[in-house]
C-alpha cells in the first residue's frame, strides 16, 4: 500500500492537478482530500474489475477443460462416420502389429447343418469423389482404372471433371481394392462402406433362404422370417438343411421334372423324429443372388404355399383316422363297386382288375377311390372333420417360412356326404406338400404329430441353450422334437407294414430301393383347370416315401405338376411311373449321406416282420366290415350301388375323379 | 524495443514508440487466429449456404485487413480527437440503430442490420464503443462545463438506447451495454448501493424479458432444462469440443464442424476447440484475458478519469462479448449470439472491434500532452519527463 500512496502523491498528474486546482480559492483542502480517495477508490474497483474478469475467463477455462478433456461428450457416429472409415485402412498402429481387423458385418450368415455356408454377408465398398477437390481428373482416372479394371475410364473422366460435389465412381468394391485405392493417396476420393450378401451356392435352397432387399431386409424365405435375429446377433443361423441332400433331391427331380416335362416339380426330405427338414426344393427355383430378376412363377414356394389336392396319399391318412378311432380293423372288407354322387361318380382306374370286396390292405396297396370313400363314410363327418383338425390339415402348416400358405378346406356347412368320400381319398381339399410330409411323418414315427422345422435342433443356440454351461464331455444331446400324440404305437406298427405293403405289393412298386426297406404311397390327383373343372390326363403326382420301414428315419416326397407319359411309363402318367423312380433315386443316393447303408444281408427277415397278409385272418367271435355289414353305408347309397351293379355299365367318362 | 530511432521524430515513429507493444502483439495474434480458424470454418457454411467459399474468405481477409488498419489509424489519434468523433459517432449510431427499426433487415427474426452493398451493417455494433466513451467523458468532464451531473445524461442516453435494443430486440448487444456502463459507474466510484441497485434491475430486467419475450425464455429454458426440448446447437458445439480433446484433430480434420449451425460466427470457438483442441482454446482464452486484465491494471497508474473510464468501459465490452460467446459456446451460459472479437465472421463486428481496440490503444498511448503540463515534467521517476 505505501508504493500506492507515494505514487498518488508523488505521481506527475495528481501533482499537476494539485496545481491546477491552485489558483481556484474555492477548492478547499477537503476537497482536495475527497478527490484523492476517489482515485484511490477508482484504481481499488479497476483492480477488483481485472479480477472479475479472471474469475469469468477462469470460468470459461475450466468449463473448457470439462468439455474436452475431463468430461468430453463423445460425438455421434454419424457426425464423425467419413473420418473413421469402416475399412482396413492403412492404420499405422494396426499395420505394426499385424492387426487386420476386418469390418463388422451388421448380418449373420445362414448355414447348413454341417456348417456350409448357404448365405453371408461380404464387406464392400463405394467409391465417390467431390470433382471440387479433384486436382487431375485424367491422371486420377487412369490410376483408378489399374485398380478397378471395369471401370470405365472417358465416364469417370467426365464424372470427375463435373462441376459437382458429388459423383460416385464404382460401387461394391472389394476391401482389396479399396485399400490399393486408399493407398493411391488422392485427394477428393472417398468410400462409402457397405455389406453385399450374397449366396454362394446359387439356387441351391433357394426358397429356403429367400433374398434381402437393397437395403439389407430379408424380404423372402428364412431372410425375412429371421430378420431381426440376423440383425441382433452376428451369430450363424444354422439350418436343418442338409447341403448334400438338398443337391441329391435337386438334381433327380429336376432330372425327373426335365424327363417327363413337368410344369414344377416339388421334394421334400424330412427327418420323421425330429421334424427337422433336410432338404426342401421347388421348380422352377432362382438364383438368390438375382432374386428382383426371378419371375414371379419361380419365387413361388410350392412345397409350403403351393396347395395340391393329395389324391391317393390322403388315402393313408384316412386309414389311420379309421384304425385309431376303432371304426375299421386290418381284417376288414370294403366294396369297390363305382358310386354316384349327384353327377358324379367315384369309381377306380381298373375296376374290373378288383374284385367287389377289397380287404383294407388291398385297398390301399390297389389304391381304391369307392373303397376308401366306404371307410369315410363309416368314421363320419364330424369325426372325420375333428380328426383333421386334430392332425393339422385345417391350418397353416407351422414352418419358419413367412410363405406358408393355408390349405384349401371345404367349410363345416359344405362338409356333407360327398365331402366326406371325397377327402377319404385326397380330394375336395388342398394341402401343401408340407402339410402331407408331415402328416405320413406322423403315420410312421410312433404317432407323434411333429411341428417341422427349417432349424438345425443340434445347433446350441438355435435351442436358447446359449445360458446352460456347455459340457464337452456329455453325449451331445438328444434333439428333442416337439410334437404331440395322435396315433397309438400299435397303429403306427400297422400303419408303417400297410406303406411297406404298398412297394412291395401295390402301386408304388417303383419306389423300391434295395436294402432300404422303402415304404410309401402314391398319390395321382387331376389337375384342376383355371376355370373350375378337373382336366383330363393332366396330373399332378407325387410319391410320399418313408425309409427304411423297420426303423423309419426320413421321409422322402417328390411331386410333379403336369408330368407328360413317356414310352417307358406307357402312357401314364400317374405317380407310380414318373414320381416313384424319382424318390427312388433319391433314397439310394442321399441314404449313404445320412449314414444309412443298405441292409442285404438281413432282407428277407425284416420283410418278414414288415410282412402283412393281403388278406389279414378275421380273429374269431368278430364280425368284420364286409358284404352285408356296412354300417357307414347311407341309405342313399345302396339303391345306387345295385343300380350300377344292374347296369354294369358304369358311366366311366363322367367320372370326376381317379386314382392308383 | 522499438528498433526505430529516437531521433526520428515522424508521425509512425512515435506512434511506434508510444504504443504498448504487448496489447498490440496480442491483438495481431488474434488477427491470425481469426484467419486460420476462418479457413476451417468457413467452407461448411459456405457450401450450406450456397456461396462461394472463395467469396467467403475473400471477405474475411478483407474485413480483417481493414480492421488492422482501423487499429492502427485509430490508435493515431488523439485524446481530444477520439472524445470528438465518439460523441458525434453515439449520436449517428442512435439514429442508424432506430432506422433499422424503420428499414431493418431482417435476420433470423431480428432486426439489426441495414443492408449495403457488399455488407450488411450492424449500427448497434458501433454504438456500444462510441456510448462507452460518450458516458466517460459526461461523467467526469461534462461537469467542468455545464454544471449539471453527466450521470443524468447519460442514464438518459442509455434510456433511449435501452427502448431501441429492446424493440429490435438484442438482448445481448443491450446486456453488453448496460454492463458496460454499471462497470464505468462502478469504477467511477458511485455508491455501492446504486451498483446493487443497477444488478438487481438488470436480473430484474432479464426475469421480465424471459417472461415477455419468446425467444429469450426458450433459450433459459434450454439452457436450464438440457433435456428437454431442441438443443442441437449447444449439443453439436459440445461433441466438437469433446471431439478435439486435449489437441485437437488437426487442421481441416474437423467433422463436427460441418454439422455446426453458424459455426463461422458464433461458434468459432467450437470449430477451434475440435481441429486445435483444448491447448489453443486455452491461448486464446489467455490472450482475450491478457488483453483485458492488462489494460485494467494500466489504468491503474493512469491519473486522468476521463482515460480511466473511457479504456475501462471499452475493454470491459471487448471482454464481455467474448466471455458471452465462449461461455455460451461451451454452455456455460445461455445461448446469446455475440461474435467472438477478431476471430467470428463479420464486417460488423470486425470493424467495431477495431475501432474499440484502436480506441484503447489511443487511450493507453504513452502521450505528450498539451505544453501546460511540461513544467511538472521534471519527477525523476516519470516516464513522460524521457519523452520528450
Amino acid at each position: 500500500m505505501r508504493y500506492r500512496d507515494d505514487r498518488n502523491q508523488g505521481s506527475p498528474r495528481a501533482q499537476e492537478r494539485e496545481n491546477r486546482a491552485e489558483p481556484q480559492p474555492h477548492v478547499n483542502i477537503k476537497k482536495k482530500k475527497k478527490n484523492y480517495n476517489r482515485m484511490d477508490k477508482t484504481r481499488a474497483r479497476l483492480l477488483i474489475t481485472a479480477c472479475g474478469f479472471c474469475c469469468l475467463y477462469g470460468a470459461v477455462s475450466f468449463k473448457l477443460t470439462m468439455a474436452t478433456i475431463l468430461m468430453p461428450l463423445a460425438p455421434q457416429k454419424q457426425q464423425i462416420a467419413p473420418q473413421v472409415p469402416a475399412i482396413p485402412k492403412s492404420d499405422p498402429k494396426g499395420v505394426m502389429s499385424g492387426d487386420f481387423a476386418l469390418p463388422q458385418i451388421k448380418r449373420a450368415s445362414i448355414i447348413d447343418r454341417n456348417g456350409q455356408i448357404l448365405a453371408i454377408s461380404l464387406p464392400v465398398a463405394q467409391v465417390y469423389a467431390n470433382p471440387l477437390e479433384i486436382i487431375d481428373p485424367a491422371d486420377v482416372s487412369k490410376k483408378l482404372k489399374e485398380i478397378l479394371p471395369k471401370l470405365d475410364v472417358n465416364q469417370t473422366y467426365e464424372r470427375l471433371s463435373s462441376k459437382k460435389q458429388f459423383v460416385y465412381l464404382a460401387r461394391d468394391i472389394s476391401p482389396q481394392q479399396e485399400v490399393a485405392i486408399n493407398n493411391l493417396g488422392i485427394p477428393g476420393l472417398y468410400f462409402e462402406a457397405g455389406e453385399r450378401r450374397r449366396y454362394p451356392l446359387g439356387r441351391l435352397a433357394s426358397h429356403i433362404l429367400g433374398s434381402v432387399d437393397i437395403d439389407d431386409h430379408g424380404i423372402a424365405g428364412v431372410e425375412k422370417y429371421f430378420d431381426q435375429r440376423l440383425m441382433d446377433t452376428r451369430h450363424p443361423l444354422r439350418l436343418s438343411i442338409d447341403t448334400h441332400v438338398q443337391t441329391v433331391v435337386q438334381e433327380e427331380v429336376e432330372a425327373a421334372k426335365n424327363k417327363f416335362q413337368a410344369e414344377a416339380a416339388c421334394g421334400i426330405v424330412m427327418d420323421v423324429h425330429t421334424g427337422e427338414i433336410l432338404a426342401m426344393i421347388s421348380l422352377p427355383d432362382y438364383d438368390s443372388n438375382q432374386f428382383s430378376k426371378a419371375p414371379p412363377n419361380s419365387r413361388f414356394n410350392r412345397a409350403t404355399t403351393g396347395m395340391y389336392e393329395p389324391g391317393s396319399t390322403f388315402k393313408l391318412q384316412n386309414v389311420a383316422m379309421a384304425l385309431e378311432l376303432g371304426v375299421a380293423h386290418i381284417w376288414d372288407r370294403f366294396a369297390t363297386a363305382p358310386i354316384r354322387v349327384g353327377r358324379f361318380t367315384i369309381k377306380d382306374l381298373r375296376t374290373d382288375h378288383f374284385p367287389p370286396y377289397l380287404s383294407l390292405p388291398e385297398v390301399m396297396a390297389y389304391s381304391s377311390n369307392p373303397a376308401s370313400a366306404h371307410i369315410g363314410l363309416d368314421v363320419g363327418a364330424e369325426r372325420q372333420r375333428e380328426w383333421m383338425q386334430r392332425m393339422g390339415f385345417l391350418a397353416r402348416v407351422p414352418i419358419e417360412l413367412p410363405e406358408s400358405g393355408r390349405p384349401i378346406v371345404p367349410s363345416i356347412k359344405n362338409w356333407g356326404i360327398s365331402t366326406v368320400m371325397t377327402i377319404a381319398f385326397g380330394h375336395g381339399i388342398a394341402e401343401s406338400p408340407l402339410a402331407i410330409v408331415r402328416g405320413t411323418a406322423a403315420t410312421v414315427n410312433g404317432g407323434i404329430l411333429l411341428k417341422p422345422t427349417l432349424l438345425s435342433l443340434q445347433d446350441i443356440s438355435n435351442n436358447d441353450l446359449s445360458q446352460q454351461p456347455v459340457d464337452n464331455n456329455a453325449p451331445t444331446p438328444q434333439p428333442k422334437a416337439q410334437g404331440e400324440r395322435v396315433l397309438s404305437e400299435k397303429t403306427s406298427e400297422t400303419l408303417r407294414k400297410i406303406l411297406r405293403l404298398d412297394v412291395t405289393k401295390g402301386t408304388g412298386k417303383n419306389g423300391e430301393v434295395p436294402g432300404y426297406f422303402v415304404g410309401g404311397k402314391t398319390g395321382t390327383s387331376e389337375k384342376v383347370s383355371k376355370s373350375g373343372g378337373y382336366l383330363k390326363h393332366v396330373n399332378v403326382s407325387a410319391f410320399t416315401a418313408v425309409f427304411p420301414m423297420n426303423d423309419p428315419k426320413y421321409a422322402v416326397y417328390v411331386m410333379l405338376d403336369s408330368p407328360k407319359p413317356t414310352k417307358e411309363t406307357h402312357g401314364w402318367t400317374t405317380a407310380g411311373w414318373n414320381a416313384a423312380p424319382a424318390v427312388s433315386k433319391i433314397i439310394g443316393r442321399i441314404g449313404p449321406i445320412l449314414n444309412l447303408f443298405p441292409n442285404t444281408k438281413d432282407a428277407a427277415t425284416i420283410d418278414a416282420q414288415l410282412a402283412i397278409p393281403l388278406r389279414p385272418p378275421v380273429p374269431r367271435g368278430i364280425r368284420p366290415l364286409g358284404p352285408g355289414n356296412d354300417p357307414g353305408d347311407p341309405r342313399l347309397n345302396r339303391p345306387e350301388k345295385n343300380k350300377e351293379k344292374s347296369k354294369k355299365k358304369p358311366s366311366a367318362k363322367a367320372s370326376s375323379t381317379r386314382s392308383q | 524495443m522499438s528498433g526505430i530511432s529516437r531521433s526520428d521524430n515522424s508521425l509512425l515513429a512515435r506512434w511506434w514508440r508510444n504504443i504498448d507493444h504487448w496489447m498490440l502483439g496480442s491483438v495481431g495474434l488474434l488477427i491470425g487466429f481469426g484467419y486460420i480458424l476462418m479457413m476451417a470454418a468457413s467452407p461448411a457454411v459456405a457450401q450450406r449456404i450456397g456461396a462461394s467459399r472463395d467469396v467467403f474468405i475473400f471477405k474475411q481477409v478483407m474485413f480483417l485487413s481493414i480492421a488492422a488498419l482501423t487499429i492502427i489509424f485509430i490508435s493515431m489519434l488523439s485524446t481530444q480527437t477520439i472524445k470528438k468523433l465518439s460523441i458525434v459517432g453515439t449520436f449517428i449510431a442512435i439514429l442508424a440503430t432506430a432506422y433499422t427499426l424503420v428499414h431493418g433487415m431482417d435476420i433470423k427474426g431480428a432486426k439489426r442490420w441495414i443492408a449495403l452493398p457488399i455488407m450488411s451493417l450492424q449500427p448497434s455494433e458501433f454504438l456500444k464503443p462510441c456510448f462507452a466513451i460518450c458516458t466517460a467523458w459526461l461523467l467526469t468532464e461534462w461537469k467542468k462545463r455545464f454544471y449539471i451531473p453527466g450521470i443524468f445524461i447519460a442514464l438518459g442516453v442509455y434510456a433511449v438506447i435501452l427502448f431501441i435494443l429492446k424493440s429490435q430486440p438484442d438482448i445481448g448487444m443491450l446486456a453488453v451495454i448496460t454492463a458496460v456502463l454499471l462497470t464505468q459507474l462502478f469504477i467511477n466510484g458511485l455508491n455501492m448501493f446504486w451498483i446493487f441497485s443497477g444488478l438487481g434491475g438488470m436480473i430484474a430486467a432479464f426475469v421480465g424479458a424471459y417472461v415477455v419475450l419468446p425467444h429469450v425464455r426458450s433459450r433459459v429454458e434450454r439452457f436450464l432444462h438440457p433435456e428437454v426440448g431442441d438443443h442441437y446447437q449447444i449439443d453439436t458445439a459440445l461433441r466438437a469440443f469433446g471431439n478435439g480433446g486435449l489437441w485437437g484433430r488437426g487442421p481441416g480434420e474437423g467433422r463436427v464442424k460441418d454439422l455446426l449451425p453458424d459455426a463461422h460466427a458464433d461458434f468459432v470457438f467450437a470449430v477451434a476447440g475440435e481441429e486445435y483442441g483444448m491447448i489453443i482454446c486455452c491461448l486464446i482464452i489467455f490472450i482475450f484475458c491478457f488483453i483485458v486484465v492488462r489494460t485494467l491494471l494500466k489504468l491503474i497508474k493512469e491519473d486522468d478519469p476521463f482515460i480511466i473510464l473511457a479504456a475501462s468501459g471499452l475493454i470491459t465490452g471487448f471482454g464481455l462479448q467474448a466471455f458471452i460467446n465462449m461461455g455460451s459456446t461451451l454452455h456455460l451460459i445461455p445461448t446469446k449470439g455475440m461474435t467472438l472479437p477478431f476471430i467470428s465472421y463479420g464486417g460488423s463486428s470486425a470493424l467495431s472491434i477495431a475501432l474499440t481496440i484502436g480506441m484503447v490503444l489511443a487511450l493507453t498511448r504513452r502521450r505528450i500532452e498539451a505544453p501546460q503540463f511540461f513544467k511538472n515534467n521534471n519527477q525523476p521517476f516519470s516516464k513522460r519527463s524521457i519523452l520528450r
